[in-house]
């Protein structure tokens, strides 16, 4: 008795482009997204690649009242939700109806915030502590300040599980109007280039490569050894599939099918694909296509070294032979490593592709790692008419999620 | 009349889509009151406080000094897989919440039952003791003492994550940070895995612990009391936070049936929705917090006049409590007089993420024991706090239907309703 959900509108801002078609533009001319990050020397730490949008100036998307009460992740989730909201095309009235929701996947939040507000108050004092930073220092800050800034009164609700929480939070909306009551969902995720996850994902050695020709961040490269910390946010509108043909909604795409599975063995030889495997089997499960039916698989992989052999053992596994027949592409040797926005941006991409019939080729893979069992991986951009795409998420500590996007 | 372009669609009904019956079949909690369902429940009802001076950190600087911290926790008596000195203490809380209520569901987890067992869980602050330490590293120019376990020890999701590697489970392991209400939002996306069938048991609830920014934050507001916790009472003074976990193990109830399994209640169904008004404040006619109200009881199929008991958010500050009263008042009439709410606010504090939770544990109870926790400390009912809000006794009653109210910053509202398991002989 599931219903079906339709993609009615998609915003996105990152470091190639904000919109989804420059974006896919971008990443088709396999431009790069990093800089190198020089702001954290001072502190003892060295160059690496990645970066914040530095020219993002939220203004720009939310004229016309201050921004004052946001912080960065606020804005930028406020940003992406002002652009999916005009792409999707829905009318003030419907917008005033209560019945539009807000879904956020988000892995660190305002971390940077709540460590600011701790911090002054450390250092000047508990009086000093700032009353509109304690108010973004909750982990749902950005839901809730995007809900108030565009005044959705629907659902509103945030979803971690670390690198995989945007695929997840779009998981999570669908079966809200597959199962529920609910019509039109705005869900994406979103995290915020910071000092705080700078640092947390460097000394846990997952930026372990420096800024130099040697060391790469390439998905499924011989020499990858780390990935590149950057920042995004990005928006998709999700309706009831009937509802949104009765307003005569451009339908982008359609969510056929998602699942998502945990193993805490990921680390342990043998369990590594364990949870990619579940998960992609289920999402196709669920969207009743076999895995030579999938056109195309958008990889979550970034240039870690574990996470990346990982997936590609997890989609041998599941494609059994068929995955020189799928190609695979990999966004994130462009754009690099968002965390919570990370699989909403891969879903968007995947969505232009699916409009424009090219896939993006996988920037710089000039070297693939022969540890990595033999898959079609997508090195140049090329034309491929598809109608299906497999969208993967892996998080850092065993989370895997999967997710079907077919044309309209 | 301006249309709208989102329309319902009446063939689509709600029950066609859930159709099954999800059932609370185990209890975990651990409070600053007591720790098990027995403890936990006796001290309720007795009416009995879990307030002390904050002894986490140094609270000199500050104009107050009483937290409902956990005094005698020992996370060893939990958790034996993971390294305990290792994760934190939010996820300890957790672990122990849930091998509570595993043991109290008598269920053991297997290799036939692992894949389709499924953790979903709430919390406002995650491990906010990660960040205060790097905070105090940070101030001390320590920063690169630190360590890999602030990737792995902080961000929300390994609270779910962690009791999912301690108990070996691996189905869907998500976090809803939903701030105070995240408790309700985390059940009530475990029955949605239910009724989709995406999963067969879930453990669902929330945690907290005790955190310095937490406090800070509370206190630079105003908004902590220096005493009590006075839920609805003339003179409230405002909240007091506090730490905590509650988990309930939930599953479909042919299953709970066919296992032969204490069945506490059903979770008839849920509402949730924005104010999308105003961060911290609440919307000042309710209206958000009545939708919730009234959209979980249509959902359940319930009308307004068969609810017996409602678990109020009542955290004790002045607005807070006068908005409550106006909101259930909007979503029940006339009846809102009639149906006893209180607040264990009253005696734990703001135990945050984990409040909601607490709180379904309680409505849990009261269903399964015909019994009403108190609202403590409730000497003189602000006037404009009119409704019964069983003041300083517990009260036996039969209960068959209560909500669970929980509101969070960020303006999200809340409401769970819970039912005598329907359809069974008692």
């Amino acid at each position: 008795m599931r219903r079906r959900v339709a993609i009615t509108g998609a915003g996105v801002i990152s470091s190639l482009a904000s919109s989804p078609s420059e974006l896919h533009a971008a990443l088709c001319e396999q431009r790069s997204g990093f800089r190198a990050i020089e702001e954290f020397a001072s502190q003892g730490f060295g160059l690496r690649p990645g970066g914040n949008l530095a020219l993002f100036q939220a203004e720009r998307y939310l004229p016309g009242k201050s921004l004052r009460p946001l912080d960065r992740t606020g804005r930028l989730v406020a940003a992406a939700a002002a652009l999916a909201l005009e792409n999707s095309g829905l009318n003030q009235e419907a917008l005033a109806s209560e019945e539009v929701g807000l879904v956020l996947g988000t892995m660190f939040s305002s971390m940077h915030t709540i460590g600011q507000f701790d911090r002054r108050a450390l250092v000047e004092g508990p009086s000093c502590a700032s009353p509109l930073d304690f108010a973004n220092t909750v982990i749902n800050s950005g839901a809730g300040q995007t809900a108030i800034w565009h005044k959705l009164r629907g659902i509103n609700s945030t979803i971690s599980t670390g690198a995989t929480s945007g695929l997840m939070a779009l998981s999570y909306a669908v079966d809200l109007i597959s199962y529920g009551t609910q019509n039109a969902i705005l869900v994406g995720g979103a995290d915020e280039f910071c000092f705080e996850s700078f640092c947390g994902l460097e000394r846990a050695g997952l930026l372990k490569h420096r800024y130099i020709e040697e060391d790469c961040s390439i998905p499924f490269h011989s020499r990858r050894n780390g990935l590149a910390l950057t920042e995004a946010s990005a928006l998709l509108m999700l309706e009831e599939w009937e509802s949104a043909l009765a307003r005569d909604a451009t339908i982008l795409g359609e969510v056929r099918g998602h699942a998502n599975a945990y193993d805490s063995r990921y680390q342990m030889e043998g369990y590594g694909a364990n949870a990619m495997v579940r998960a992609m089997r289920a999402a196709l499960a669920e969207g009743g296509l076999f895995a030579p039916e999938v056109d195309f698989i958008s990889a979550s992989a970034n240039g870690s070294r574990l996470a990346d052999k990982n997936e590609a053992l997890a989609i041998k596994a599941v494609f059994n032979g068929h995955a020189l027949g799928s190609p695979i592409v990999a966004i994130k040797s462009m754009i690099g490593e968002t965390l919570g926005a990370s699989g909403v941006v891969q879903a968007i991409d995947a969505i232009e592709s699916l409009r424009t019939g090219t896939l993006p080729g996988i920037a710089g893979l000039d070297n693939a790692d022969p540890e990595l069992p033999a898959l079609d991986l997508c090195t140049k951009t090329r034309n491929l008419q598809a109608r299906s795409g497999l969208i993967n998420s892996v998080g850092f500590d065993g989370q895997a999620c999967s997710l079907l996007i077919c044309t309209p | 009349m301006i249309r709208s372009q989102l329309q319902i669609n009446e063939d689509s009904h709600i029950a066609m889509r859930k159709p099954h019956a999800v059932v609370v079949t185990g209890l975990g909690m651990v409070t600053s009151i007591g720790t098990g369902r027995d403890e936990f429940w006796n001290s309720l009802l007795a009416g009995r406080c879990g307030f002390g001076p904050v002894r986490s950190f140094d609270t000199s600087r500050y104009p107050v000094h009483v937290g409902g911290e956990i005094a005698d926790f020992n996370p060893h008596n939990f958790v034996f897989n993971l390294d305990a000195g290792l994760i934190g203490r939010s996820s300890q809380l957790a672990i122990a919440a849930a091998r509570l209520a595993l043991a109290d569901g008598t269920l053991t987890v297997s290799n036939t039952n692992r894949d389709r067992f499924s953790v979903c869980l709430g919390t406002t602050s995650g491990e906010p003791h990660f960040i205060e330490h790097f905070d105090d590293d940070y101030v001390k120019g320590n920063l690169l003492q630190v360590g890999n376990g602030f990737l792995h020890g902080y961000p929300c999701h390994v609270i779910a994550t962690n009791v999912a590697t301690e108990f070996d489970l691996s189905g869907e392991v998500v976090m809803i940070p939903t701030a105070c209400a995240a408790g309700n939002y985390a059940i009530a996306h475990a029955c949605d895995l239910l009724h989709a069938d995406k999963t067969d048991f879930v453990l669902a609830g929330g945690a907290d612990s005790f955190s310095r920014i937490t406090y800070t934050g509370f206190a630079r507001l105003g908004a902590i009391a220096p005493e009590l916790c006075q839920p609805f009472d003339r003179e409230r003074k405002g909240m007091i936070p506090a730490e905590g976990a509650a988990i309930l193990l939930l599953e479909r109830k042919e299953q709970a049936l066919s296992r032969g399994a204490n069945i506490y209640c059903e979770i008839a169904g849920y509402g949730l929705t924005c104010d999308a008004h105003h961060m911290t404040a609440a919307h000042p006619e309710g209206k958000g917090a009545a939708r919730a109200m009234k959209i979980a009881l249509q959902e359940s199929n319930i009308a307004p006049q068969e609810v017996d008991y409602i678990s109020a958010h009542g955290t004790g500050t002045v607005t807070n409590d006068r908005l409550e009263t106006i909101a259930v008042k909007r979503a029940f009439g006339d009846h809102a007089y009639k149906i006893p709410m209180s607040s264990i606010k009253s005696m734990l504090g703001h135990t945050m993420g984990a409040a909601s939770a607490i709180q379904a544990v309680v409505c849990a109870l009261a269903i399964a024991e015909s019994k009403i926790p108190p609202t403590m400390h409730l000497y003189n009912r602000d006037p404009e706090c009119d409704l019964d809000y069983v003041p300083n006794v517990a009260r036996q009653c039969q209960v068959k239907v209560a909500m669970n109210n929980a509101y969070a910053f960020g303006g999200n509202n809340s409401s769970l309703v819970l039912t005598q398991p329907r359809g069974l002989e008692r």
